[in-house]
């Protein structure tokens, strides 16, 4: 069975007419059957007719002669139906008696006159069923048949080295002709395949080439007459865009999130700095006033102290509460309000209308890990967004029952294909193609013994994930 | 001074033909019959044709050329009156000598002579009849003095007939049949014609060619035209004698002659089958 992966590993493009050139060759082989067959068929009525004519005509001309017995005769008649009918083919013909004694032959020095017939009736057939045997002499026996009665005996020896000739020029001719033919429309047939399966063969090059950034096929390349082909490239199309447009969005994403956290920061900082610093300000200009004062300078001084601790309290505060890395940190409101951010602009760039369902405060007590959670809804939501298309809609509801997150993320796209579904509920094998997010999605949830449901309803598809509460987790 | 007497004799028959003629036998429209036989090449129709119609001009009246089988059938038919003349042989002739004429006898090779071939195979190793003990044979006709009288006196000489010295004996009723038996491999040996084995030796070299002769018999009166004693006064008769003395001196006679390989048609004589009389005495047994 080594032969067949090897077969399949070869090109589409060599596989098609390889196969069409065997179809080609076994079609070849029976039409030649076929044809050796008719011609065995016209052969042997040939040979039949020949003999039967023969046999025929000479009872008709024999019957008197035989009957007197006469010698000269027999010959005479034999020696001339033998230069009146087909001379090449009747080798001998040797008439007998009743006794079986001959009586003359076309060559009485092979069959003498008074010897046994007997000897050349060996492996002789009656001239209906004289059939081609691959002998070039075959005997044909026949009665001899006069005014009704049997008065002797007929044996012909036909010479069919040209039948033979003849079968095996045919056999040679379809043999070479079939082959020629075959070679030409295998040829042909490759040309043909090779043209149909170009942009086949682009396809393949361009995932190929692509090194994990696939690139898409020029609208010029797809064969507009092959709707199938046409289909499935554009469809490939479609996907590199979408795979592009994704990591142009998670660039723009990672971007976003950073100057989202600079800017809370910022907030943060001139919240928490500016309150203290009117208190120390103050404390600065009593002592500036009051330097005289020990009492007062000491109590602005320890005022000040307290302010510039409660300060290197909060920018400790703050830095712990805006580190960029947050790996750890549990999930709160702020992480989903930070997701609308990010992904509104997709909204945007799509017309897209966003249902924003988030219960104030429900992420509050589930411990869930933020960055997760975070991944899982993002990636959810850029799968809706694109599913959705241009004008479609997206929504996401996030609730808590039971100590359990409920995120369900709804798009009017056209719904997910079994591939998609197979990446996001199963753990099977990963199928080629793209949508790697829906296989993040699937194991993040997994790692959170978290649930996935699909569900399409009226025109919408519903993927609801159910992630169970984090034991002591709470923020 | 054969030369001499045929043109005289030309001369008399181109007086004749008109009075004949004129003496009324034309009046009749059946045709006057002359039989062939195997003697000659019988199967070639255009010997056929040109003979017939040089003796339908020399006669200046149809003629219809009969072709039967055997010797025994012409003799028949020219006794009973069925034919008016024939080409017979010389052995016939005899056999009938008390009813029959002479009309002519052709002249080949100069004489009117012939002699008889006692034929084999090309490869067969006799040289002499005794040779040829225990062998098959092929006669012509058992009336014909080269086909059958000449080997059968040869054996009577010894004491012995064909059906006693060969294994097997054949009729084939044509001299080309006996050379064709023989080349054939039918018979071992033959007796045949010594004119006609010459004559297809030119015109057929492939089948003579396949034979030899290893005996040639001693010169014997040719074969002769003949016809009935009591007839030969008749105009029609005279007619057909003239007109074949007169073949060579016609185009058309010359060219049948031609086909014939004869050189022409004399009156002969009676003592030209003396041989052959004395043959047939062989085998008689006087």
């Amino acid at each position: 069975m080594r032969p067949l992966p090897r077969f399949r590993n070869l090109p589409v493009t060599l596989r098609v007419p390889l196969v069409t050139a065997g179809l080609m060759i076994l079609l070849g082989f029976l039409a030649s059957q076929s044809v050796l067959s008719a011609l065995g068929k016209v052969q042997d009525a040939r040979l039949s007719e020949t003999a039967k004519l023969h046999v025929e005509g000479l009872s008709v001309a024999l019957g008197p002669s035989v009957l007197r017995q006469d010698v000269w005769e027999v010959y005479d008649i034999l020696d001339r139906a033998r230069s009146t009918y087909d001379g090449q083919r009747l080798l001998l013909s040797i008439v007998a008696d009743e006794r079986g004694r001959i009586l003359a032959a076309t060559d009485p020095r092979r069959a003498p006159v008074g010897e046994a017939v007997a000897e050349f009736e060996v492996g002789a057939a009656p001239p209906d069923a004289v059939r081609m045997t691959g002998d070039p002499v075959l005997r044909v026996a026949a009665p001899l048949l006069f005014q009704g009665r049997q008065i002797g005996q007929i044996v012909t020896e036909l010479d069919v080295t040209d039948l033979l000739a003849e079968r095996r020029n045919v056999s040679m001719w379809l043999l070479f002709g079939n082959a020629a033919a075959t070679a030409l429309l295998a040829f042909g047939g490759w040309l043909a395949v090779a043209r149909i399966l170009r942009p086949v063969g682009a396809l393949v090059s361009a995932m190929d080439d692509s090194k994990g950034a696939p690139r898409p096929i020029a609208e010029t390349d797809i064969p507009r007459g092959d709707p199938g082909l046409s289909r499935l490239i554009s469809t490939y199309n479609r996907m590199t865009t979408a795979v592009e447009s994704r990591a142009e969005a998670e660039r723009r994403l990672a971007e976003r999130e950073r100057f989202v956290s600079l800017g809370r920061l910022s907030s943060s900082l001139a919240h928490e700095v500016n309150n203290p610093l009117g208190g120390l300000l103050n404390a600065a200009d009593t002592i500036l006033s009051y330097s005289d004062r020990p009492e007062v300078v000491r109590q602005s001084a320890e005022l000040m102290q307290r302010g510039l601790s409660h300060l290197r309290d909060v920018t400790r505060a703050i830095l712990d509460e805006n580190r960029l890395d947050r790996v750890g940190q549990t999930l709160r409101p702020e992480d989903l309000e930070d997701l609308k951010l990010l992904f509104e602009p997709e909204v945007a760039s799509r017309a897209q209308k966003l249902h924003w369902n988030v219960r104030p405060g429900s992420t509050g007590m589930t411990g869930l890990p933020a960055a997760p959670v975070r991944q899982i809804v993002l990636n959810l939501l850029l799968n809706a967004g694109a599913a959705a298309g241009q004008h479609g809609q997206v929504g996401l509801d996030v609730t808590v029952g039971e100590g359990k997150l409920f995120v369900e993320v709804t798009d009017t796209g056209p719904g997910l294909g079994q591939a998609d579904l197979d990446r996001l509920l199963a753990s099977g094998p990963l199928p080629p193609g793209g949508g790697v997010g829906l296989r993040l999605v699937h194991d993040l949830v997994s790692r959170l013994d978290g649930e996935i449901h699909h569900e399409r309803m009226k025109d919408r598809t519903h993927v609801r994930v159910v992630l169970p509460p984090k034991d002591g987790g709470h923020a | 001074m054969k030369s001499t007497r045929r043109a005289v004799l030309m001369g008399v028959a181109a007086m004749a033909a008109p009075f004949v003629s004129a003496r009324g036998w034309t009046q009749s429209p059946a045709p006057f019959r002359f039989a062939l036989t195997p003697v000659f090449l019988d199967n070639d129709a255009a010997v056929i044709s040109a003979l017939r119609a040089a003796l339908a001009e020399g006669m200046g009246h149809d003629i219809e050329l009969v072709q039967r089988r055997t010797y025994q059938e012409i003799s028949g038919a020219l006794l009973d009156g069925s034919v008016d003349a024939a080409w017979t042989c010389g052995y016939p002739y005899l056999q009938h000598r008390a009813e029959l004429s002479l009309l002519g006898v052709p002249v080949w090779r100069g004489r009117p002579l012939y002699q008889s071939y006692l034929i084999v195979a090309q490869d067969d190793p006799a040289t002499a009849l005794s040779d040829l003990r225990g062998g098959a044979h092929a006669f012509s006709d058992p009336d014909s003095n080269s086909g059958f009288l000449v080997t059968a006196s040869d054996l009577a000489r010894d004491g012995q007939t064909p059906d006693q010295f060969f294994s097997r004996v054949i009729f084939t009723y044509g001299h080309r049949n006996v050379v064709r038996s023989v080349a054939g491999g039918l018979t071992r040996s033959g007796s045949v014609d010594g004119y006609v084995w010459e004559a297809l030796s030119s015109a057929e070299p492939n089948l003579t060619a396949r034979t030899k002769v290893i005996v040639r018999s001693e010169w014997l009166g040719f074969p002769p035209m003949v016809a009935r004693a009591d007839r030969m006064d008749e105009p029609s008769v005279m007619a057909c004698k003239s007109a074949l003395l007169g073949l060579s001196t016609t185009p058309q006679g010359r060219e049948a002659l031609k086909l014939l390989s004869l050189d022409a048609i004399e009156p002969g004589e009676d003592a030209l089958f003396d041989g052959i009389a004395a043959r047939m005495a062989v085998l008689s047994g006087r």
